[in-house]
């Protein structure tokens, strides 16, 4: 009795370690009958994922041995889940990534540089609206091709307007203007409590704060992305971030961030019709659109020293991982092609300026302001240096904090603090 | 006779074999990939480079790896006395065999089996500058409550306060520990008289010195490893005054994709708990008791 449960025992145990080491079947790159199968990565996540689908389903009934399989991975670990699989040899055949990871991508070696592709199958690069190349691009050379983007520009709500009677901001306003008008819509009560704000700020953002500098005619980083003495401590970036902090601290017309830790402040004054005007990227605009509280108006942001706005962009790239990158180009000269655009239209700012004039979304007194900005881009800092996430950024975000949390805060001894430790950070890992 | 033990010891290994592969692959493996990988600079993708000491020389001049070791000595100094301290408070409120005190120990109970992130979210609702529950309570007493999580100088006091909730785990040990007590003692205690103070100071700490030794372990490795109240509700900030060094850790490796000098952070974490772990073993012999002995 003892002996065949030992047995048994042994045997179970065995089979277990054994499967265990088998291989798992994951799917291969070329199934039965001729079909090719492309696996494409996407940050995206939640209604965000429709239009990939949409536009593989378009793409698979063209290309019918075709098979594209959509691999998404929303949140924060989106770029560490690919550098794992690119390490592995196991990444997605076409990656979409943001603005400033693509160097540090292009620089790990993990995408195919696309111009022999390009030249190869005639596609005509110049489909797109202007400046949208330039984030794929790295050393002169393309490798990423867009999927959406997003400038920045002010939002504001008429409903607002039309009550205090102050009439609505204009293409080639400056920022004294700017403060004027949100002075005008900062509504107290009788116990000196705000109960209505000029402008909603996205807090400590530091991407979207390379606006106010490259308006203001300044820049962060030395042109050789070397030095940040003589740029992020020079009067212009000083006079940006004492003018953005005012509209916090000294004048009080823009509402506290509510979340410090969440992306542009997390605050919903603007939402809630308790903010006239509001800074930012496009993402929310569609929500606004349908809030009963706003009636939506959308303008440039205003101009200082320089007319100047910056882009945030996601393209899609080959990896150099990819067992098929012709295959692969294939679908990627679709997704970001003129085809692909039709769909992205309906949920982004399409990136192929056909798409976007015979839509009418050029002319459209709203999407037509996102477009005109990008005549007005400045260069993102990130694309001086690849450091630029690990160095000046969280300098940056720390001048930022210092500065919404206490309005006494001494600009100039932050900034030349910041363009230390940054310099301190970027010699540690340039050497 | 041979044959019989060679048959026992092969059934043996075959037997422990699944934990022992696991534990080499998973868990040996990458310590030892680890240590190895804390010599080089890596970036996941192209191939380690050898810079022998260079990330541990690093570590002395890096401003976050300071701040980040002051941050988690902080908050283990903080949350360690108090989760000893409010666990047993619990367990001595909960002890006492009343009806309905099964659901009572439950509530206490229940926060610890949430996941970590549903729980600073519940948390960052109420610790909110504007209309959040605690500001508007404490708003009913005409004060105004401080911006919390915005503010460096209370957003780490803030995740203290979070870390409340853990009290049940400790409570629940607690708990075993008082049962295990045997009645006779308080028996004899109260036969000398003793009031119920003395008899908890006499008779319930000593024999439950064991288990606060072992909540007070578990506390500190605990506190040292700390890291989702962070990452999900402050990411470090405001001005890094929630970095702690897990955090810090996840920064440069999973963020800046600085593997080498991640996997040294983590040696020297290792270090740190190791070397306080073993003076906290070292002090039991000063105040711990097993059944009435002092411990060896």
């Amino acid at each position: 009795m003892k002996k065949p449960f030992h047995f048994l025992s042994v045997a179970i145990l065995l089979s277990l370690v054994l499967s265990a080491c088998a291989p798992s079947a994951s799917p291969t790159p070329s199934a039965a009958g001729g079909t090719v199968v492309i696996r494409a990565g996407t940050g995206d996540g939640g209604d965000g994922l429709t239009p990939h689908q949409q536009i593989i389903q378009n793409f698979e009934d063209k290309n019918p041995n075709v098979i594209v399989q959509l691999e998404p991975v929303s949140g924060r670990d989106y770029y560490a889940r690919l550098l794992t699989q690119l390490s592995a040899k196991a990444a997605p055949d076409i990656m979409q990534v943001g603005d400033d990871a693509v160097p540090s991508f292009v620089t790990k070696n993990a995408f195919v540089p696309l111009d022999t592709y390009l030249k190869n199958s005639n596609f005509d690069a110049s489909i797109y609206l202007p400046g949208l190349l330039e984030p794929g691009k790295v050393n002169g050379k393309q490798y990423l091709l867009p999927k959406d983007y997003s400038p920045l520009a002010v939002y504001y709500n008429q409903k607002l307007f039309d009550a205090a009677s102050v009439p609505y901001p204009l293409d080639g306003w400056t920022w004294d203007d700017l403060l004027a008008t949100a002075q005008k819509l900062t509504v107290k009560d009788s116990s000196g409590k705000v109960t209505q704000w000029g402008i909603q700020l996205p807090a400590a953002w530091t991407t979207g704060f390379e606006y106010w500098v490259a308006a203001a005619g300044g820049s962060l980083i030395s042109r050789d992305g070397k030095r940040f003495a003589g740029a992020m401590d020079s009067p212009e970036v000083a006079r940006a971030v004492q003018f953005y902090a005012d509209l916090y601290g000294k004048y009080q017309v823009a509402p506290q961030p509510a979340d410090m830790n969440a992306f542009g402040g997390g605050n919903s004054e603007f939402a809630n019709g308790k903010a006239a005007m509001m800074l930012f990227g496009r993402w929310p605009q569609s929500g606004f659109k349908k809030n009963p509280n706003i009636t939506l108006g959308v303008v440039a942001p205003p101009k200082d020293k320089v007319r100047a706005n910056v882009l945030f962009w996601g393209g899609f790239g080959i990896a150099t991982s990819s067992k098929d990158p012709d295959t692969a180009f294939k679908y990627l000269s679709y997704v970001s092609g003129e085809p692909g655009a039709q769909v992205w239209k309906d949920w982004a700012l399409p990136a192929v300026k056909s798409v976007a004039d015979s839509s009418g979304l050029s002319k459209d007194p709203i999407e037509g302001v996102w477009i005109g900005e990008l005549n007005y881009l400045a260069p993102r800092a990130y694309t001086f240096t690849p450091y630029w996430n690990e160095t000046a950024d969280p300098a940056l975000r720390k001048v930022l904090e210092s500065v919404i949390l206490d309005p006494k805060a001494d600009v100039k001894v932050l900034l030349a603090q910041a363009a230390k430790d940054a310099q301190a950070a970027l010699d540690k890992l340039g050497k | 006779m041979r044959s019989l033990r060679r048959k026992e010891a092969l059934s043996f290994y075959v037997t422990i074999s699944p934990w022992l592969v696991g534990f080499l692959a998973f868990t040996a493996g990458p310590v030892l990939i680890s240590l190895l990988a804390s010599f080089t600079n890596w970036d996941l993708l192209t191939d380690p480079v050898w810079v022998g000491l260079d990330n541990y020389r690093d570590l002395a001049t890096d401003p976050l790896f300071i701040q980040s070791i002051k941050v988690t000595l902080t908050y283990t100094a903080a949350y360690v006395p108090l989760d000893l301290a409010g666990g047993l408070l619990l367990a001595l409120l909960v002890r006492p065999r009343l009806k309905g005190m099964g659901v009572f120990r439950t509530i206490f109970y229940l926060p610890t089996v949430f996941s970590g992130v549903a729980f600073v979210v519940v948390w960052l609702w109420m610790l909110n500058p504007n209309g959040g529950l605690i500001n508007l309570a404490l708003g009913w007493f005409g004060i105004t409550g401080p911006r919390w999580l915005l503010d460096p100088k209370y957003a780490l006091w803030a995740l203290v306060m979070m870390s409340f909730w853990g009290w049940g785990r400790s409570m629940a040990l607690y708990l075993g520990g008082m049962q295990s007590i045997p009645g006779e003692l308080y028996e004899a205690a109260a036969m000398d008289g003793a009031g119920s103070l003395r008899q908890f100071f006499a008779v319930t700490l000593p024999l439950l010195s064991p288990t606060i030794f072992f909540n007070l372990v578990l506390s500190v490795i605990a506190t040292f490893q700390s890291f989702t109240s962070a990452f999900v509700a402050t990411n470090g900030g405001p001005l890094d005054s929630t970095l702690f060094l897990v955090l810090y850790i996840y920064r440069q490796a999973f963020e800046f994709f600085h593997m080498g000098y991640a996997a040294a952070l983590a040696w020297v974490l290792f270090a740190l708990v190791l070397v306080l772990t073993l003076l906290l073993m070292r002090s039991q012999k000063f105040w711990v008791f097993y059944l009435g002995e002092r411990s060896e």
